[in-house]
């Protein structure tokens, strides 16, 4: 019985940790890339969760359709933000960086709790569900695992084929490298910020699709802390090692979920949240450099 | 080719560059020597445009690129070998070189540069899948020299390439400065403190000092002057 239940709950925590690892590689690109740690990472995710919420319950548009959107928009803030306040951190010392990021993402809130309120909200996709044996599934939650897996794919395909992805590459592993090459890196961060953002908000929507509930301004916190821990396990500057360590964070959760339900008296649900800090610090503990980096 | 006036730059309130002027000769090696400390490096990154030019002008082919970004002068045929090498750790040497050949103009050219690169340096082919950050000193400073000539360059600059080399190897990054004048017909902005080998390559030498040109002439001249060689060179 605990067997079919662990093995049910792991079947969810790999779709679900599909979502966090795309929900984590914006993070990466964007540390990798710039070196900016974007505290600020959730507020995104929030922007992503509201575009699929109003494109749903305001036209009746399909979350399908909201991850381009949320694509674009995500890519337009991001620009945005990078020509009006990241543009002068590049060379500041972190604490700079940390500052504003956390500045961006409080604006965000702040301006959809102005705009739409803070009550939660959700919405309600009915696509269907597939029974497997261990559990049942439904297709929403299918369709943000299969979204995430070409997200990340073609993320992938990005980076490895084409001219500006081999130069965020470059400038990842040397910035001066890169620029002796003639690389307009300046163009490059402003790009990767976009992209990273981008990545984000498209995130928000996909989470929606698994979690279609407690929608609002101050949702995104959660996902800033699992993303920091994703990200460490991964290797901080990794998009691909965001992505492994997103599916393995997914499995430890929901994994550890059952065997919490075991222990009487225990509420698993608010473990995952300890749990989430416990993983961090073991890991910065032992491998600081991320476990899945090959240096 | 490149002509440097009263260049003035530097980094936050310290300024560097006390207005040195220096030219380069199309198809010579123009050599800038000095002791660690001087401002020769901040003098390439600034006429690079790494670091931003606080006054003076630097013209390039009788255009004014004096702030012009580093990108579009890679275009117009500058490039740069940095100290430190600042090769990308994770690609192979062919993936190194070939980012070389990535603004438009040298990505037309790629193969012939390739084949001239790997003429240069037959040991590079032989590598060419080996991760660029697994090679030997040496052979990391013919990948930054061939990353360089694959940008199809005009004028290669040059930051102290015989640093941190066994003597042997110095001897041939001069042999290969040499074929780079006499073979490919660059134009070579040598920067060095190995004054003894940097004077026989030069056609023409300038002598730096606290961020200021304190002498210039023709390597015989610099030779024959003790003044100039006890006071700035110490030999």
């Amino acid at each position: 019985m605990i067997g079919i239940q662990l093995a049910g709950n792991l079947t969810q925590g790999l779709i679900l940790g599909g979502v966090y690892g795309m929900a984590t590689m914006g993070l990466s690109l964007i540390f990798g890339v710039l070196g900016v740690v974007n505290v600020g990472h959730g507020a995104f995710i929030m922007i992503g969760a509201f575009t699929t919420l109003l494109l749903f319950t305001q036209l009746g548009l399909s979350p399908i359709i909201a991850i381009p959107v949320a694509l674009v928009i995500g890519m337009a803030l991001g620009f945005f933000f990078y020509y009006t306040v990241i543009i002068r951190l590049t060379e500041a010392p972190e604490l700079a960086s940390l500052l504003a990021t956390f500045a961006i993402g409080t604006l965000l809130e702040e301006s959809v709790k102005f705009t739409i309120g803070t009550e939660f909200r959700g919405y309600n996709w009915d696509v269907g569900k597939i029974s497997l044996h261990i559990t049942t599934l439904p297709m929403s939650k299918i369709y943000a695992f299969v979204g995430s897996i070409l997200i990340a794919l073609l993320l992938y395909l990005w980076f490895s084929k084409t001219r500006a992805g081999t130069a965020v590459r470059a400038v990842m592993q040397d910035r001066k490298g890169a620029g002796v090459c003639g690389v307009n890196v300046n163009w490059i961060y402003a790009l990767s910020f976009a992209i990273g953002i981008g990545l984000t908000v498209t995130s928000g929507v996909l989470l929606t699709m698994f979690i279609p509930v407690g929608i609002n301004p101050y949702m995104g916190g959660a996902y800033t802390l699992k993303a920091f821990v994703i990200a460490v396990l991964g290797g901080l500057a990794s998009p691909y090692g965001a992505f492994f360590g997103g599916l393995i964070f997914g499995l430890i959760e929901n994994g550890t979920y059952t065997l919490f339900a075991l222990v009487p008296s225990l509420e698993p649900f608010a473990m995952t949240r300890f749990l989430s800090f416990l993983i961090l610090l073991l890991i910065l503990l032992i491998k600081p450099t991320g476990l899945l980096r090959a240096k | 080719m490149l002509r440097v006036k009263d260049l003035e730059s530097g980094y936050g309130p310290m300024q560097v560059l006390w207005k040195p002027s220096l030219q380069t000769k199309k198809g010579a090696i123009t050599s800038l020597l000095g002791p660690n400390g001087v401002g020769k490096s901040t003098f390439l990154s600034t006429v690079f445009g790494s670091v931003k030019p606080w006054g003076g002008s630097i013209y390039y082919e009788e255009k004014d690129v004096t702030y012009m970004p580093t990108h579009k002068k890679v275009e117009m045929g500058l490039a740069l070998v940095p100290e430190g090498k600042h090769l990308f750790p994770e690609m192979n040497v062919y993936e190194n070189l070939v980012m070389g050949a990535y603004v438009k103009k040298a990505s037309r050219h790629r193969e012939e540069s390739l084949a001239l690169v790997y003429s240069l340096f037959p040991v590079l082919k032989e590598r060419s899948g080996q991760l660029a950050g697994s090679l030997s000193g040496g052979e990391q400073q013919m990948v930054t020299v061939g990353r360089a000539l694959m940008t199809k360059p005009q004028l290669i600059m040059l930051d102290e390439p015989s640093q941190g080399l066994a003597p042997l190897l110095v001897q041939e990054v001069f042999r290969t400065i040499q074929k780079m004048k006499e073979e490919i017909g660059l134009t070579v902005l040598l920067i060095e403190q190995n004054a003894d080998a940097s004077l026989s390559a030069a056609d023409f030498v300038y002598i730096m000092h606290e961020g200021r040109i304190k002498a210039k002439g023709s390597p015989e001249e610099i030779k024959g002057s003790p003044e100039i060689r006890e006071a700035y060179l110490g030999i």
